[in-house]
């Protein structure tokens, strides 16, 4: 049986989307079987950033109201093997997925993948709702900031009651925080929350910490999950949090400001979590 | 095994047993709906989400021969989320009337059970009546403790009926706990409390890092803007002196 695992928020814009791609090509890149699916009906960005947009020909919604098959729908990556996505429609609105169509597609791709990355749109509305309905594992993407940190609380008081396994009273849906955006200055001058004061507030595990880069957009402009780019930091830590995902240890990086070697730093530099 | 088929008996699919609620009564003091809707409505302004969705008695011990349109009651209570499940107590024209709204008449399980239905002769001498016989001799009323061990989350609500309330994590902001009795919060306390909420003044709220953006008691509260001199992010004890609501450090 594949694990079912959501990508969600509530607040909007804090790197979900960003966060599937790199967490499903990292998987795909270590062996797993893993499809990515776009719940985000309306809107579909998901293709652009795993640079797929010019190959979509059918989406989630017309394998939901049955007018292609799914493996018409799916599509593989070129670059990680092992790798597919399912696209979301953009001329659609979140009504036309339903809870029976979406068991179906999650059924069937069970068969086959290993992982099923489930890219929540924003809110806690229903397209989110069902993005996290069938979840066993949830990635809860925060940014350091007191309204997103709120949503993210939300939401996982939303996957306690709302999803399946809390409905069917089975085992609660397992919660990691994926902290991004982190901008370790502006923590350090107090413009943004400090890891330990998120982390008091969700009292989740901690997935990885992904520092504020421009890589990220210039990855994903590039159509290219920001995870392949290897040389970044924020790809660097998206792949320790995949290497976290599947039970292994490191160490967290990139929590601190930079330094520059002399005395002034070393008196004045924040410690290392 | 013996050669005779008998039909297997069938799998049991309930039971029935006799259990005792705490429930909360709303004695009327007035028959007439219209006034007593409002200034319920009023009440509930005051501690918004206090019983909400509660299930509560009728009390009608204290209506003389005044009728009540238990229609428009029930209406009015569901309008404020409270859920009217029966009455105790009145005459029997009141409750034959409650009966045909739709509210049972509910017998207190306590020694006060005793009401006899049958009119009694005007100027009969007393009858030495027997106190009934009791099926279970009455408990001491002893409501357990209501334990949360998780966090309470933004947009949750927890309601601790007739009961006090633990909660080992912490309540965080946009969340909301209530309780009958006191509450007793070992994490921070980020969201509302509301203790007491059945008019219990004695009640207190108690928190190991006090944070709130609302607390009341019985009614009374503060939002945190009032609170600029209590000791913020700091062991606190709310309790009401008066009408008024004290702050003191714990420990
Ligand atoms: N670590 C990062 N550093 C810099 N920019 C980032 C980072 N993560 C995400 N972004 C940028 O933030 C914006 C929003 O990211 P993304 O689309 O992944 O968010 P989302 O949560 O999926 O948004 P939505 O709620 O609209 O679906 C994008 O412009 C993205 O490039
Ligand atoms: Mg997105």
């Amino acid at each position: 049986m594949a694990q079912v695992i959501v990508v969600t928020s509530g607040k909007g814009g804090v790197g979900k989307t960003t966060s599937s791609a790199a967490i499903a090509t990292g998987l795909a890149q270590r062996g797993k079987k893993t499809v990515v699916i776009d719940f985000d009906v309306g809107l579909r960005n998901l293709d652009l950033i795993m640079g797929v947009e010019r190959r979509v020909v059918f989406d989630i919604v017309n394998v939901v109201q049955g007018e292609a098959k799914l493996s018409q729908a799916l599509i593989k990556d070129k670059r990680v093997p092992g790798l597919s996505i399912l696209p979301a429609s953009q001329t659609r609105d979140k009504d036309a997925l339903t809870k029976e169509g979406v068991q179906a597609i999650i059924e069937e791709l069970s068969q086959e993948f290993d992982y099923i990355v489930c890219d929540s749109p924003a809110g806690i509305e229903k397209g989110a709702l069902m993005s996290l309905y069938f979840a066993d594992q949830a990635i809860v993407v925060t940014n350091p900031e007191v309204s997103s940190v709120r949503d993210s609380d939300r939401i996982l008081g939303v996957l306690q009651s709302k999803s399946k396994r809390a409905e069917e009273k089975k085992e609660p849906v397992k919660q990691h925080l994926l902290l991004t955006r982190y901008d370790a200055a502006r923590v350090e001058r107090g413009e943004m929350l400090k890891l330990e004061d998120v982390l008091e507030i969700l009292a989740i595990p901690l997935l990885g910490v992904i520092p504020e880069s421009e890589s990220v957009l210039k990855a994903s402009n590039a159509g290219n999950p920001v995870i392949m780019d290897t040389e970044s930091q924020a790809g660097q830590a998206y792949s320790d949090a995949v290497s976290r995902f599947l039970g292994e240890e490191r160490p967290h990086r990139f929590l601190d400001v930079e330094k520059k070697k002399g005395l002034l730093g070393r008196l004045f530099g924040g410690r290392a979590a | 095994m013996s050669a005779t088929a008998r039909p297997a008996s069938p799998p049991e699919v309930f039971r029935l047993r006799a259990s005792n609620y705490s429930l909360l009564t709303l004695r009327l003091l007035s028959g007439d709906v219209q006034a007593v809707l409002p200034a319920l409505g009023d009440q509930f302004r005051r501690a918004p989400g206090f019983l909400r969705f509660a299930p509560i008695a009728i009390g009608l011990d204290d209506l003389g021969g005044e009728q009540v349109d238990f229609h428009a009651l029930i209406h009015g209570l569901r309008a404020l989320e409270i859920l009217p499940i029966g009455v105790v107590g009145g005459s029997q024209p009141l409750r034959a009337a409650a009966a045909g709204a739709g509210l049972p008449t509910l017998r207190p399980s306590g020694q006060r059970e005793t009401e006899v239905e049958a009119p009694s002769p005007v100027g009969a001498p007393p009858v030495n009546v027997a106190p009934p016989v009791m099926a279970e001799p009455p408990r001491p009323a002893m409501p357990r403790t209501m334990m949360v061990t998780q966090a309470v989350r933004a947009g949750q609500r927890i309601y601790a009926q007739g009961s006090d309330l633990i909660i080992i994590g912490s309540v965080n902001a946009g969340s909301e706990v209530i309780a009958d009795g006191n509450i007793h919060i070992y994490g921070a306390l980020r969201g509302r409390a509301v203790a007491g909420a059945s008019e219990d003044g004695e009640a207190r709220i108690f928190a190991q890092n006090f944070d709130p953006e609302l607390v009341a008691i019985s009614g009374f509260y503060a939002v945190r803007e009032g609170l600029s001199s209590t000791p913020i992010g700091r062991g606190v004890q709310v309790r009401l002196d008066g009408e008024q609501l004290r702050f003191d450090p714990l420990g």
